[in-house]
């Protein structure tokens, strides 16, 4: 475990996940012939709610009280696990894929009964959609994550990121994490994270009952989850460019490389958002159904074809 | 029994004599007037329903206990492009009637609110609970009673508990929502009844915008009333605004000037263009369509501007007078405005051609949200809503008015019943607007603008019928002394609409509501009043 590293890696993500948001906001402003926010926007958003005061139900308990703290913090944690900057990830002594996804079911669960504790129609149903969705979506990110660490002989995450080269096992784990980051970033044509239509919302329903300072940190939360996993998906499948030392020049090379990395893949998930519609709830399993079955094809084809 | 049955059919058959004869004869050529006794209110309803095909247009409870000392009922049929009206007389002594309804479900709605309102009790009526009236409104006052002061509040009280309809089973969740929404939109209280995401039943408590405003209209000047009228809706506005200038003119025998009649019509076209495209834009934003959503909301807006610079006002507001239109456009101003359409009429044919072709769209909408023919015809659905479900009626051709006895509408129909069918309505619609704003323009007559209406007779009746975005309005008006208005009920479409929403939802699943309401995009205010 490397103490520096960690901090470094946390701060970023802090900083940073919120920006992220706002540069898909405002793509997908762009693409919509609309201006659209500024990228730092959800800064302010999350500066705003934390000075504002929380209004909580009289019939919330302390598990509607803790579920903010445990889903940041579940996050916070799943961001020291990643690559960003470097190749090498700072908790990798520590814990792997399987701590990782265990760390969003983690933040999933809390939220979970949280929503469900104030017992307010639309939480009950966002959270019934949510892990519905959940139960789908983690057996493809697990079968797409075991296919890429059977070659590798290893779960850490460090040691998924390629010197491979490209496989076929790749390319199909590739497709299964994209659709299952698309799931878990709560985005079209999964859930719309734009709506204010009540009875159609999954993730944005768990939230409603939220406000002040608890939402800010549900918020930054589910924007450092929307990081963590798209630093995942850059570290795995575009590893060109990270720093391999710790020299100011690949240092700087390296944060250079991993903006632009996410900078790419926030653009495309919101050209996905921008030319698909919601789908009907009982046809998202099909979509979800899809990744698993490109994260069992990846399995095959690494005993098929070897990798 | 037999006989009964022998009787009552025999009396039928007079009654549809009767109505033959008064149509058929010729001082009678607009109105048919039908007085019965309470007795035969139901069978002539009926009868007149059934046998002429003509579906209920209104139904208006009097307060005429100073005049007849009585109160009366007035059920309102469209036959033809003439009015059959069934009237009524109830004593005050025992305010109860016959309820229609269970052979003309179409008026159920009506006679729930003139129970409310009037305190004339519908017996046999299927579901006699409240409708207009909140749970917190004192029990025996009744609002549209003469002898009601509306200058003061009304005492809040406890005691009515509206009961909604339980389904009880394994399974089954109920689900509240609203009337306060997550986002900006009017209020209503939805109660869903659902097994996991399916919904098994579908109850909608409304009228929370209530203004009283047919109270308000009483006793005021025929003139100030038409500044009421223009509010009664956001986004029809100008339609009831006409609706009741056309009603005020028949009283009156006024004809406007064709000019006062072709701008009408042509605003009345802009108002439906405005309303269809946004419309489109709303169903996109239904099913998370963004850029849908976001280039219906700024064709919209360009046609709003357009009504700017033509009438002063986005919503059409203070065009229509009494007697005709109030602003001559200037020469500059109708070519902006020839320009404008054709531009926007380019840029909506693309962005029909985007919703068409974007397939994930399309499946959305596809049998989501039916309503079947027999529904749109028994509950008496107008409108985009009842052409989508097969039922060819359109007030521009049934019941010409401004100036649409001149022109040729044709009337788009589907039969298909879901959200798809209203969409492809709204454009078909929307496509032959835009061809009849064109001639519209193109064949402006010269001449005065408005003609002065001063007086009314007294205790005249009239009905002033426009056909909205959403469907026919029904204005009937009643004149009283001095030039005022002594009874003024208006039946906007979303009226006869939104009992057809909450019976093309069950089926469906919960997140598909939102699409479902939006395809009728049906008003609030216009229902409420």
């Amino acid at each position: 475990m490397d103490i520096v590293l960690l901090l470094a890696n946390l701060g970023l993500a802090l900083i940073v996940a919120p920006l992220l948001n706002g540069i898909i906001k405002k793509s997908k402003a762009g693409w919509q012939n609309r201006q659209g926010p500024g990228i730092l926007q959800p800064w302010y958003d999350i500066l705003k709610y934390i000075s504002r005061e929380s209004v909580i139900s009289e019939h919330a308990s302390w598990i509607f009280r803790f579920a903010p703290y445990v889903y940041f913090g579940a996050h916070l944690a799943a961001a020291g696990l990643v690559p960003m900057v470097l190749i090498e990830s700072p908790l990798s002594g520590v814990g792997d894929v399987i701590v990782l996804v265990g760390l969003l079911a983690l933040a999933r669960f809390a939220l979970a009964l949280a929503a469900l504790d104030t017992a307010s129609n639309f939480g009950g149903m966002g959270t019934s959609r949510e892990l519905a969705f959940a139960a789908l979506v983690e057996p493809a990110l697990f079968l797409a994550l075991f296919a890429l660490a059977i070659p590798a002989g290893s779960t850490a995450i460090g040691a998924l990121v390629g010197d491979s080269g490209v496989t076929v096992a790749h390319v199909l784990a590739a497709g299964a994490l994209f659709i299952a980051a698309i799931a878990e970033t709560g985005r079209i044509p999964v859930d719309n994270p734009d709506t204010h239509l009540e009875l159609t919302m999954a993730h944005e329903g768990m939230l409603l009952e939220y406000s002040g300072r608890p939402l800010a940190l549900l918020l930054w939360g589910t924007q450092i989850k929307q990081l963590v996993i798209l630093s995942l998906l850059a570290a795995i499948f575009i590893p060109w460019g990270a720093a391999g030392d710790r020299s100011a020049a690949s240092l700087i090379v390296g944060l250079t490389a991993y903006m632009l990395k996410l900078g790419l893949l926030g653009l495309a998930l919101a050209l996905v958002e921008t030319t698909n519609v919601k789908l009907r709830v009982f046809r998202v399993p099909e979509l979800l159904g899809a990744a698993s079955l490109l994260g069992l094809l990846a399995i095959t084809s690494v005993y098929l074809v070897g990798g | 029994m037999l006989v009964a049955e022998a009787a009552r059919d025999a009396e039928i058959d007079t009654l549809k004599e009767e109505v033959y004869r008064s149509l058929l004869a010729p001082e009678s050529a607009e109105n048919v007037n039908l007085k019965v006794t309470l007795g035969r209110l139901a069978e002539a309803c009926t009868a007149v329903n059934r046998h002429l095909g003509a579906p209920l247009a209104t139904m208006v409870g009097l307060d005429d206990r100073e005049r007849t000392g009585k109160y009366r009922l007035i059920y309102v049929f469209s036959a033809g492009r003439r009015w059959v009206s069934v009237e009524t007389e109830i004593d005050p002594t025992n305010p109860r009637f016959p309820s229609v309804t269970p052979g003309l479900p179409a008026a159920h709605w009506y006679e729930r609110e003139v129970q409310d309102m009037l305190g004339l009790i519908p017996d046999g009526h299927p579901d006699p609970r409240r409708l207009v009236l909140h749970d917190d409104w004192p029990e025996g006052v009744f609002p549209l009673r003469k002898d009601f002061d509306p200058s003061g509040p009304v005492p809040r009280v406890d005691g009515y508990k509206h009961r909604f309809h339980h389904l009880h089973g394994e399974g089954i969740v109920e689900i509240p929502v609203g009337p306060i929404h997550a986002g900006v939109i009017e209020p209503g209280h939805f109660r869903f009844a659902a097994v996991g995401e399916v919904v098994l039943h579908l109850e909608a408590r409304l009228f929370y915008s209530h203004r009283g405003i047919e109270k308000l209209a009483e006793g005021k000047r025929f003139d100030h009333v038409l500044q009421i009228a223009e509010r009664i809706c956001g986004a029809c506005s100008l339609s009831h605004a006409v609706a009741y200038s056309q009603a005020i003119e028949s009283i009156a025998g006024t004809v406007i000037p064709q000019r006062a009649a072709i701008l009408r019509t042509f605003y009345l076209e802009l108002e439906r263009l405005y309303n269809h495209i946004g419309d489109l834009g709303n169903i996109c934003a239904g099913v998370g369509f963004a850029v849908g959503a976001s280039q219906g909301g700024r064709l919209k807006e360009e046609m709003m501007r357009l009504n700017e610079r033509l009438t002063g006002n986005r919503f059409l507001r203070g065009v229509c007078s009494i007697g005709g239109v109030r602003l001559n456009p200037s020469t500059e101003v109708v070519r902006d405005a020839a320009n404008t359409l054709h531009k926007i009429e380019a840029e909506f044919r693309n962005f029909v051609d985007l919703l068409m072709g974007t397939e994930p769209f399309l499946d959305r909408l596809t049998g989501t949200g039916v309503v079947s023919y027999q529904a749109a015809r028994d509950l008496g659905a107008v409108g985009v809503a009842a052409r989508a479900s097969g039922v060819d009626c359109d007030a521009r051709r049934d019941h010409p008015h401004a100036g649409y006895g001149a022109l040729q509408i044709a009337v788009p129909v589907r039969t298909s019943g879901d959200v798809h069918a209203r969409a492809l309505v709204r454009v078909d619609e929307s496509l032959i607007s835009f061809a009849l704003a064109r001639e519209l323009l193109s064949s402006l007559p010269s001449g005065p603008l408005a003609v002065e209406v001063r007086e009314l007779p007294t205790y005249e009746t009239a009905i002033g019928v426009t056909e909205s975005p959403r469907g026919e309005n029904v204005h009937w008006v009643r004149t009283g002394k001095n030039g005022s208005i002594d009874r003024y009920r208006i039946r906007s479409a979303s009226y006869c609409n939104w009992p057809v929403v909450a019976l093309a939802v069950p089926g469906n699943m919960v997140p598909d509501f939102p699409l479902i309401n939006k395809s009728f995009e049906l008003c609030y205010s216009c229902l409420d009043r």
